[in-house]
């Protein structure tokens, strides 16, 4: 099984500007996945999304969300109960 | 499973709107899945098919008057993709038609049904 890592995965430096942001604060399960999938499939290979949510369940949620999609999950950073999520879409 | 989008989630609904705390998680469910690019469908039988009677995703809430309507979980599964299915047997069960069904349902037979669930990566009962 797949640990779940809180902070930084992978330093990506300014590769990982993000060129669209979604905010789903305050919405709980499936919102920010299905905001997420709905936001990726706008976007170009290699463009950055950006998604700010609070859903407890959002970590496991991306990691599971990248695993199956094969996007790629930068960062997850949490900060006062909100999650800073990056992902690239391949 | 391959990890291309070809992943396939059945899901079964067997309850209606005699407990409507239960009718909003398969629909939830499916639309997280559909989100991760895997195709889905809900195939309702038993007191499912109460849940797709024209007027009722209205009436209902998983959390009673507190919170969204089934309506608001129906139509989060059929923007991501989520196929509603029913079969002729389940309806009638229920004095139903399909002209009584809200837009969107698809009618499959037993042998459909099973073939589905033969060739889906995961078939999950509610």
């Amino acid at each position: 099984m797949k640990k779940i890592t809180t902070g930084r995965l992978r330093v990506s430096g300014d590769q990982a500007a993000p060129t669209q942001t979604i905010d789903v604060k305050g919405k709980a399960c499936p919102i920010p996945v299905v905001k997420t999938a709905k936001a990726m499939r706008e976007m170009s290979a290699g463009q950055v999304l950006e998604v700010f949510a609070t859903d407890p369940g959002v970590e496991p949620d991306m990691h599971a969300w990248s695993k199956q999609t094969g996007n790629e999950l930068i960062s997850i950073d949490q900060d006062a109960g909100v999650f800073r999520i990056l992902l690239r879409k391949v | 499973m391959s990890d291309d989008g070809d992943a396939s989630v059945l899901y079964v609904m067997t309850h209606g709107k005699e407990s409507p705390e239960r009718c909003a998680t398969p629909f939830f469910l499916a639309a997280s899945a559909a989100a991760m690019d895997a195709d889905v469908s809900i195939y309702f039988t038993m007191n499912g098919p109460q849940l797709l009677q024209k007027g009722v995703a209205e009436q209902i809430g998983p959390k009673g008057e507190n919170g969204e309507k089934l309506s608001f979980f129906i139509e989060q599964a059929l923007d991501c993709g989520v196929k509603l299915l029913v079969c002729q047997p389940s309806l009638d069960l229920n004095d139903l038609t399909q002209q009584d069904l809200i837009d969107g349902v698809r009618m499959i037979g037993g042998a459909a049904f099973n073939d589905m669930a033969m060739e889906a990566d995961a078939v999950i009962t509610f």
